[in-house]
This record gives structure tokens, C-alpha cells and sequence, in this order.
């Protein structure tokens, strides 16, 4: 079981104060951060072909939904999160049940989530 | 006896009979005018359609045929003392004559014509034991017209109700027979019917009037408040659809509209619900109140609010109609709608806020050596983050000006003076990037305050930017300042701007750490920027 030290997190984030707080967190556990990726082209790009362990999406980039980057993720078998203002209430009905991170959000939360990703993995 | 004498004799006797002849045919020509008379009276008596004219026809007629020089009816008008009556109508008499007089007193003159006792036949009134008993006058008050003949017949209906008296008068004694009498009494009782009927006649069409203004008005509501009406006959599912009512399910007026086309109509997903609802209102005379969501025949989705209730009117207690309106309450579904969605996307604004104010509290943390440190510098953020905020409220939240960002940006650390603009078009900004924006000017503003150009008094800024394919390519150059050297350690704000905001906007921006002053580029794609 990969433990979050070794960890490769994709960050899918266009607040650049918001995204530069998850990297410090990501940092302080220990993970390496691929991206972050603010557009979705990019998140895609990311999603499809990098070396990723797991991903934190934000579910809402510049007004344009992130389900696409969710099943391009789902497809190769990533585990992710959703980091929402919206909560559960901003998922589409595919995602209802995928694991939300309400912001803002402590290191501790983002800590449990992220264990709950790699248990996915083993 | 001479032959001359009964010549004589014979001639007075032929003379006397031609006499009798003569006023025997004089009798039965008044006889036959008479009849003739009333029958023609009768008549237009009858086919008199307002209580005034049927009245006149009468008097006039009445005349004609007793002659009598005056006619008169009194309507029976009950006042509160019950003893007074109305003068209605007058024949052979100008108006003028009984202007001046009070109401008719019900004396005992009176009394059997307004009792509907009898009819008085009198030849010389003025001779009557009854006449002239009453105080004050005692018989006709000065100035009335000379009545010595008089006749006074009752007017009532069949069932008794008394509607006034017909009297006529002579001022000779003696002139109204027998006859007369009963001609006249016979006339009273075609005036009584006619009366009857002009008033039943009248009550029958102002009760239709009534009811066809109740209706209009019923109508005008339901119009005005844009609502359908309908009606279900619960054993042959027979439906009746108002105009309107049949517009909200998207039906011309003259189009049919049954109750199945109705069930057709509505929503499938909505069907099942709505006919269990009609169901039970039939069942168990529940309230009927569903709203639900129709497909017209053009495609079009719209949502409709129906209320009814069954109406008990069968015989055996049953249910046999169900009816109600219908509205149409697309408008108000659609404001649902989009209040849902605004508040949603506040709660994901404040939210995405407080992660934002979460994020600069941690990294101002991380970058001030003591509290007092870290509480001017949060403290000066946060400011400039709700100057940003501000600025987009007074906008709407729909964008705002890289100029205005500048501009409030500025004023909040007193340093607009001192910044000179070189720039041929404003750029508009999405909130998105207005924000972002304010933060990255906020932390080059804050700086420049602090350590660099800003902080001698001779120091300036200059800001230049230019559009280039789609590219916004911004420069601040410090001057004047102290000499420049880069940090040992990078800071919030120089991470902001080269990482943070060059993210965010999908740009680059790069800080120079020229000796002369702090020079920052910018190249921010116009994709990321604009509304």
C-alpha cells in the first residue's frame, strides 16, 4: 500500500490562492503535486497521460464543469476528490457518491481524503 | 174617438216610438263604443310592456268609457305609518292639479279600494256618510278638482297583493252606472295582470342581468389572473375547457380538447401522479391542488398549477363533477429556478472565499516573523481582496476594468499619484480575473510601499501595457528608488504573482530584480482575462 509520502497528487485548481494553499498542504504531507492545472484542456491533458497516483478536482474551473477530467480519471482507474464550495449539491448524477472535499478545508481533512484515495488503490 | 183625433193619437204614439227607438239605438251605439272601447283598452292594456304607459292606456280608456272627467291611479306606496298613497298617474287633469297636495290618506273614504274590500260607486260623493269625517280637512282640500260622481276600484293582484286603485270623478252628480262599473272593474283586473307580469317580467331579466354580470365579472377575474377554468363530468369523463384553459395546454379556442388530450398532455413523468390525484378528489373528495408539467403540441414544456373539488350533486350522494382552474406558472418555476441556482452559486462564492482568506491567513503566516507582523500584513490583504469585492459589487459581479483594479488597488495604499499609465485600451475583466488581478497589483503595490520605489520620496511607477494577438503584455517598472537586490528567500507575494496568478490567468509573469527598480512582465492571454 502506497503510503502519502510517495504520493503523486494531480491538483485541478483555477484559484491561484486556493491552489497555492493545497500545494502547501500537499507539500506538508509529503506528496508531489503534478500540475496544478487551472484550464481544462490542460487537467485533461494531465488526467490522460501523466503519472498520477490520485487527483483533487475542483469541480467548477472559469464556469466550465470538471466531469470530463472525473471520467477520463475513472476510466484509467485513478481515485480522486472533489474540493467544492457547492459540496455534494454542485455533482452531476454520474458523481453523486464520489468523495467531496467542502471548502475550505483543513490539512487534517485533506489528509483523511487523501488516505481514503490510496485505500482505493491497494 | 175622431179619425183626426187617432191620426193624432197614432202619430204622438209612431212620434213616442220613434223616440224610444231612436234612444234605444242611441244606447246600444254608446254600448257597442263601450264595448268596442274596452275591448281595444283591454288590449293595449295587455300588450303594454311599462307599468306607466299600461297605467295611462287604462285611465285614458277609462274615461272614454264612463265619462268620467278625470282619471286617476294611485300607486299603494307603504310608508313607515302605513297610511299613505302615492299619486301615480292622472287622466283628464294636467299634473299641476294635485301637485300641490299631500299624499292620499287611506281614510275610511279609502279604505276599501286601498283593502282591496270593494269597489265605492257614488253619485254625489260629497253626500256620502263617510266623506268629510276626517280632521284636518274634513272632504277635498281646497283647490281639488270638483268631484261629485266617484268611482273607486281596487287594483290586486290575484293573490291578493294590492297595487294601487283606479278613481275617476265628475263634477256633476249622478254619472256612473252600473255599467260602468262593471266595465271599469274589469279593467282594474287587466291592469292588476298587466302590472304582474311587466314586474315578474322585469325581475326575471334583471335576475338574468344579474347573473350575466356575475359571470363576466367571474370571467374578468379568471382572465385577469390568467387562470383556465374546467369542469369533469365524473361518469362520462366529459371535460369542458375554458378558453384560457385550454391555452394552457397549448389549445386554440376552437380546437377540441377532451379529457384524454388532457392526460396526453401532461408530462409522463408527472402523469401517473396527476391521474391518482383526480382519482382520489373523486374518490374521496379530496382537494384537488397538483402542480404539474404539460408538453403543448409545439414542444414546448411549460408548468401548470391546478386546483379543483368534486361536487356532491348526485342523487344517490356520489360524486358527479369535478371542477376548477388551472394556471399557468411556468414564470414562477423558472424564478424558483434560478434562485436556487443564485443561491447555490453565493453559498460557492463565500465558500471559495473563505478557502481564499484561509489561504492568504496560512501564507502570511508562514512568511512574518510575529504576530504584529502577521496581522498588518493579513490585515492589508484582506483589504485589498474586499476592495476588489467592492468594485465588483458596484458592477454587479458582471466584471470590471484592469484601470478601475489599478485604480482601487492604488488608492488603498495612497500610491495613485505616484503611478504613471501608458496604455491605448482598457481591458475588461472578468470577476474571476479582477480578483486575481487585485491581489497580484495589491502584493507589486505593497512592496513598492515598503522597499521599493514607493518608499523614497523621489521614487515613481510606471505601468505600460499593449494588446498583441490576443495577448495583454503589461510591464511595471520601478524607479527612483532605493538600489535593488533580488530576496534571499522568496516571498508571498513574488510566488502569488509567478506561480499563483500565471496559473490562474495561463500566462507567464516574471519578476526582474533590476538595481534601478523591480521590474514585473506580464503576458495574460485575453482568453483568461474577458468576460
Amino acid at each position: 500500500m502506497k503510503t502519502l509520502s510517495s504520493l503523486k497528487v494531480l491538483v485541478v485548481e483555477d484559484e491561484a490562492l486556493v491552489s497555492m494553499l493545497v500545494e502547501d498542504m500537499l507539500t506538508d504531507l509529503g506528496c508531489t503535486i503534478i500540475g496544478p492545472a487551472a484550464e481544462i484542456e490542460e487537467a485533461l491533458r494531465l488526467a490522460g497521460s501523466a503519472d498520477i497516483d490520485a487527483a483533487l478536482l475542483d469541480v467548477n474551473l472559469g464556469g466550465r464543469p470538471i466531469f470530463p477530467v472525473a471520467d477520463a480519471l475513472k476510466a484509467r482507474g485513478v481515485p480522486f476528490a472533489f474540493a467544492s464550495g457547492y459540496g455534494e449539491a454542485g455533482l452531476t448524477e454520474d458523481h453523486r457518491g464520489s468523495t467531496v472535499l467542502q471548502k475550505p478545508f483543513r490539512e487534517a481533512d485533506l489528509r483523511r481524503v487523501l488516505e481514503g484515495l490510496v485505500a482505493q488503490l491497494a | 174617438m175622431a179619425v183626426g183625433a187617432e191620426s193624432e193619437d197614432r202619430e204622438a204614439r209612431d212620434a213616442d216610438g220613434g223616440a224610444r227607438l231612436l234612444q234605444l239605438e242611441r244606447e246600444l251605439a254608446a254600448e257597442i263604443g263601450k264595448s268596442d272601447t274596452l275591448a281595444r283598452v283591454t288590449e293595449a292594456i295587455a300588450s303594454s310592456n311599462d307599468v306607466d304607459a299600461c297605467v295611462q292606456i287604462a285611465l285614458d280608456g277609462a274615461r272614454d268609457i264612463s265619462g268620467a272627467a278625470y282619471g286617476a291611479f294611485f300607486y299603494n306606496q307603504t310608508e313607515p305609518d302605513g297610511k299613505s298613497y302615492a299619486l301615480y298617474r292622472l287622466s283628464g287633469a294636467p299634473p299641476e292639479a294635485f301637485a300641490d297636495f299631500p299624499p292620499v290618506r287611506k281614510t275610511p273614504l279609502f279604505e276599501p279600494t286601498f283593502e282591496n274590500t270593494g269597489v265605492v260607486r257614488s253619485d254625489d260623493i260629497t253626500l256620502d256618510p263617510l266623506y268629510g269625517r276626517n280632521a284636518p280637512r274634513a272632504g277635498m282640500p281646497h283647490g281639488h278638482l270638483p268631484v261629485r260622481s266617484y268611482l273607486a276600484i281596487p287594483v290586486a293582484t290575484r293573490q291578493g297583493e294590492v297595487l294601487g286603485g283606479l278613481l275617476f270623478g265628475h263634477p256633476e252628480p249622478g254619472r256612473f252606472t252600473v255599467r260602468d262599473e262593471t266595465l271599469l272593474t274589469g279593467l282594474g283586473a287587466q291592469v292588476a295582470a298587466t302590472i304582474e307580469s311587466i314586474k315578474l317580467n322585469a325581475d326575471a331579466l334583471a335576475e338574468l342581468d344579474h347573473r350575466r354580470k356575475a359571470e363576466e365579472r367571474l370571467k374578468f377575474a379568471l382572465d385577469s389572473g390568467r387562470m383556465g377554468s374546467w369542469d369533469l363530468d365524473v361518469a362520462t369523463r366529459t371535460y369542458e375547457a375554458s378558453d384560457l384553459c385550454k391555452a394552457n395546454y397549448g389549445r386554440r379556442p376552437e380546437e377540441p380538447f377532451t379529457f384524454a388530450d388532457l392526460v396526453a398532455t401532461i408530462h409522463p413523468d408527472d402523469r401517473p401522479r396527476i391521474v391518482a390525484a383526480i382519482d382520489s378528489a373523486i374518490r374521496d373528495s379530496a382537494d384537488y391542488d397538483v402542480e404539474y408539467r404539460v408538453i403543448h403540441p409545439s414542444g414546448e414544456l411549460r408548468w401548470l398549477h391546478a386546483r379543483g373539488r368534486a361536487a356532491q350533486t348526485a342523487d344517490d350522494g356520489g360524486v358527479r363533477r369535478l371542477a376548477g382552474v388551472s394556471l399557468d406558472i411556468t414564470e414562477r418555476k423558472r424564478a424558483d429556478e434560478r434562485q436556487k441556482l443564485l443561491v447555490n452559486e453565493l453559498n460557492h462564492r463565500v465558500k471559495n472565499s473563505l478557502a481564499t482568506v484561509q489561504s492568504i491567513a496560512a501564507q502570511t503566516l508562514r512568511s512574518t516573523a510575529s504576530p504584529e507582523f502577521f496581522r498588518e500584513a493579513f490585515e492589508t490583504r484582506l483589504i485589498a481582496l474586499s476592495q476588489t469585492h467592492d468594485l465588483l459589487t458596484r458592477e454587479s459581479w458582471e466584471g470590471a476594468s484592469l484601470r478601475e483594479v489599478f485604480d482601487v488597488e492604488l488608492h488603498a495604499m495612497a500610491s495613485e499619484d505616484r503611478v504613471s499609465f501608458d496604455y491605448v485600451s482598457d481591458v475588461r475583466l472578468t470577476p474571476k480575473a479582477a480578483v486575481a488581478l487585485g491581489m497580484g497589483i495589491h502584493e507589486l503595490a505593497t512592496n513598492a510601499v515598503k522597499y521599493g520605489a514607493l518608499s523614497t520620496p523621489l521614487g515613481g511607477v510606471k505601468v505600460v501595457w499593449r494588446v498583441e494577438q490576443d495577448v495583454l503584455r503589461l510591464t511595471w517598472t520601478e524607479s527612483g528608488g532605493p538600489e535593488v537586490h533580488p530576496p534571499a528567500r522568496r516571498g508571498f507575494g513574488a510566488r502569488l504573482l509567478e506561480r499563483g496568478l500565471a496559473a490562474e490567468l495561463s500566462g507567464g509573469v516574471e519578476l526582474t530584480y533590476d538595481a534601478s527598480g523591480l521590474v514585473c512582465h506580464m503576458a495574460l492571454p485575453l482568453r483568461a482575462l474577458e468576460p
